[in-house]
């Protein structure tokens, strides 16, 4: 009971900390530079003592609390703290920037991201102790809500990132639709390579050699190469540039990332394909069973979880790899990132790198539970 | 008939990557825009400073890796496991770009971004291949070890890593090809490294260059992992 009363106090303890000795925000003359630490008892004012308050009684509730209830009221401890936090930052940006040249902006700091990050992470927490259906979803859908909620209303729109997302809504639009074209596109090519190779039943040794060895070679190497070959090709044959086909751009990306999703592909297929014993199909075949009942009612069930575990690997690589797309001028989120390395502007990277980071948990997290859910239909 | 080394695949393929990254080669091979190869000095130190840098991140990974694989796999912490399972699903799926990318206004230009990189991208699966390595030791070796009377400690070292060294050996691969790789897009922050040749030849259309860089990269991933394939054969025999 002592110790359960102490963790509880450290955990209350944890975040007030952290917004105290970190800061909160950095007060910039212009979107280049780092800027001045604020802190939060100057950033937040007359939010801070609801934020520390809920912050503390939030992850407290989680460690010292027992049972379904005090998870569920933790997790809107951490709700509201939260939408608080953000409500209070945007207040106090727009103060800190009113009267200043235009160029100034309020930018996020280590505090405010860190504090952000580590009650999305409770609230998810809760909700998983809490028993909700489909605990993480739950929990990612009402932190969206607030976000959302918090974004309509207009009071985030001085943060930095908000004022660089109005400049930039085109072009992040343009690059989100080039990312997801080039993630399926080349998650379909891998696909039907893969379905061609798995015909091929006498060269199952030489497949599985020659596609984990494409996983050594680094992915800069790799669309280098590519890029390298392809011009080689089009000097030797020029006519080839009459059919659209050039060293630059999407194409050489689609090669270079359906090369990597082979593997996990591959390895989906081929467990999916094991996963049912010679035994069990004789069983059914001995009990009169069609081809496509035995399709349908012995391998799916057996293999799908495995194949749907390869499928999540790959769009997960993929969304990742789509992001160096960019370096062979393919397009994509990784416009923003390497525009934003390029002039060293944070808010650019973060514009570009957000989405990205979004965009691979929701298909970790939905064909993760997709994979689980095949698992508890079909038990082994 | 004595069985054909495994590493013999890889250490033929690095050689020969290697080999083909020489400017005299790689300017045969890469015809068609400016024909400007890197000089084999600078190759060379480029090779050297990839190395370093990769060597450094793997040796953070491996230590802080495996050391919290060992933790991780001490019964009392058993509860932590499916956590572990998850945050390394998580980990996973931030791109290293994206992790360089992010630390660049905070750590500035260079080897530091890199470096955090290679140890946020490469310690989650080094923990999960440390934690799988030792689950495949038998609980019967564990057992058996128990009622000789050895200590916890004494298992640990006599039984569980001896059995579990060459799946440790298979991790390590894996951390050492990704190292690589990212050490690789480290170019992209301003670390001067075999990636340099390729973010630089793309940019200024220097296609041979950019060959080298590939081909030099390629080289070095796969000549490391021969050298680790040959060290786990050796273990495997032992």
């Amino acid at each position: 009971m002592t110790a359960r009363l102490l963790a509880g106090l450290a955990a209350a303890a944890l975040l007030p900390a952290l917004l105290a000795l970190l800061p909160v925000l950095h007060l910039a003359p212009n979107r280049l530079v780092t800027g001045a630490p604020v802190m939060a008892s100057d950033a937040l004012g007359a939010w801070l003592w609801p934020v520390v308050a809920l912050a503390a009684l939030g992850p407290a509730l989680l460690v010292a609390g027992q049972g379904r209830a005090s998870a569920a009221l933790a997790g809107l401890a951490c709700l509201a703290a939260l939408a608080l936090l953000l409500l209070g930052l945007g207040a106090g940006a727009a103060d800190l920037i009113a009267g200043k040249p235009p160029a100034t902006r309020a930018r996020l700091a280590s505090g405010a991201w860190i504090g952000l990050i580590m009650l999305a992470g409770v609230a998810a927490l809760t909700a998983g102790r809490a028993r909700l259906p489909g605990a993480g979803f739950t929990a990612a859908a009402a932190v969206a809500a607030v976000l959302a909620g918090l974004w309509c209303s207009g009071s985030l729109d001085a943060l930095s990132l908000a004022v660089e997302l109005r400049i930039r809504s085109d072009s992040l639009g343009t690059a989100f639709r080039d990312h997801l074209a080039l993630t399926f596109g080349a998650l379909g090519l891998a696909a039907c390579v893969t379905g061609g190779l798995a015909l091929w039943r006498r060269g199952r040794g030489t497949v599985e050699l020659v596609v984990s060895g494409v996983q050594v070679v680094p992915a800069v190497a790799l669309l280098g190469g590519l890029v390298a070959a392809i011009s080689a090709l089009l000097a030797a044959a020029p006519a080839l540039r009459g059919y659209g086909i050039s060293a630059l751009g999407s194409g050489p990306a689609l090669l270079g990332i359906a090369a990597y999703l082979l593997l996990p592909l591959w390895r989906g297929q081929e467990a999916a394909r094991r996963a049912t014993d010679p035994d069990t199909l004789d069983a059914g075949r001995a009990l009169g069973l069609t081809a496509g009942q035995i399709l349908t009612t012995i391998r799916l069930p057996l293999g799908a979880p495995l194949f749907v575990g390869g499928l999540r690997v790959a769009v997960v690589q993929a969304l990742g790899l789509a992001t160096l797309g960019a370096l062979v001028g393919a397009g994509g989120l990784g416009t923003l990132v390497f525009d934003g390395m390029a002039q060293f502007a944070p808010d650019l990277i973060l514009l570009g790198a957000l989405p990205i980071i979004v965009l691979a948990l929701a298909a970790e997290g939905t064909l993760g539970s997709l994979e689980a859910a095949l698992r508890r239909r079909w038990p082994r | 008939m004595r069985p054909v080394p495994p590493a013999l695949g890889p250490l033929l393929l690095g050689s020969a990557l290697a080999a083909a990254s020489h400017p005299a080669i790689a300017a045969r091979l890469g015809a068609g825009g400016a024909q400007r190869p890197l000089a084999t000095g600078r190759l060379a130190a480029l090779a050297l400073n990839h190395l370093v840098l990769a060597a450094t991140g793997l040796a953070i990974v491996a230590v802080l890796g495996i050391g919290l694989g060992l933790i991780a796999t001490r019964p009392r912490f058993a509860a932590f496991r499916a956590g572990i399972d998850s945050l390394a699903a998580l980990a996973q799926a931030v791109p290293p770009v994206v992790v360089v990318a992010l630390a660049l206004p905070v750590l500035g230009f260079g080897g530091p971004p890199t470096l955090l990189a290679l140890v946020a991208y490469g310690i989650m699966p080094t923990l999960r291949g440390t934690v799988g390595a030792l689950d495949a030791v038998t609980v019967e070796a564990r057992e058996r070890a128990q009622a000789l009377g050895l200590t916890p400690a004494q298992i640990l070292a006599s039984i569980e890593l001896p059995l579990a060294a060459a799946g440790l050996v298979d991790t390590l691969r894996t951390a050492l090809v990704l190292a690589v790789s990212v050490t690789a897009v480290g170019a992209l922050a301003g670390a001067s490294t075999l990636g340099t040749p390729i973010v630089a030849g793309l940019q200024n259309q220097n296609i041979v260059a950019m060959l080298q860089g590939a081909l030099a990269t390629a080289s070095l991933a796969f000549l490391g992992d021969a050298a680790l394939l040959a060290l786990g054969a050796r273990l495997r025999r032992a």
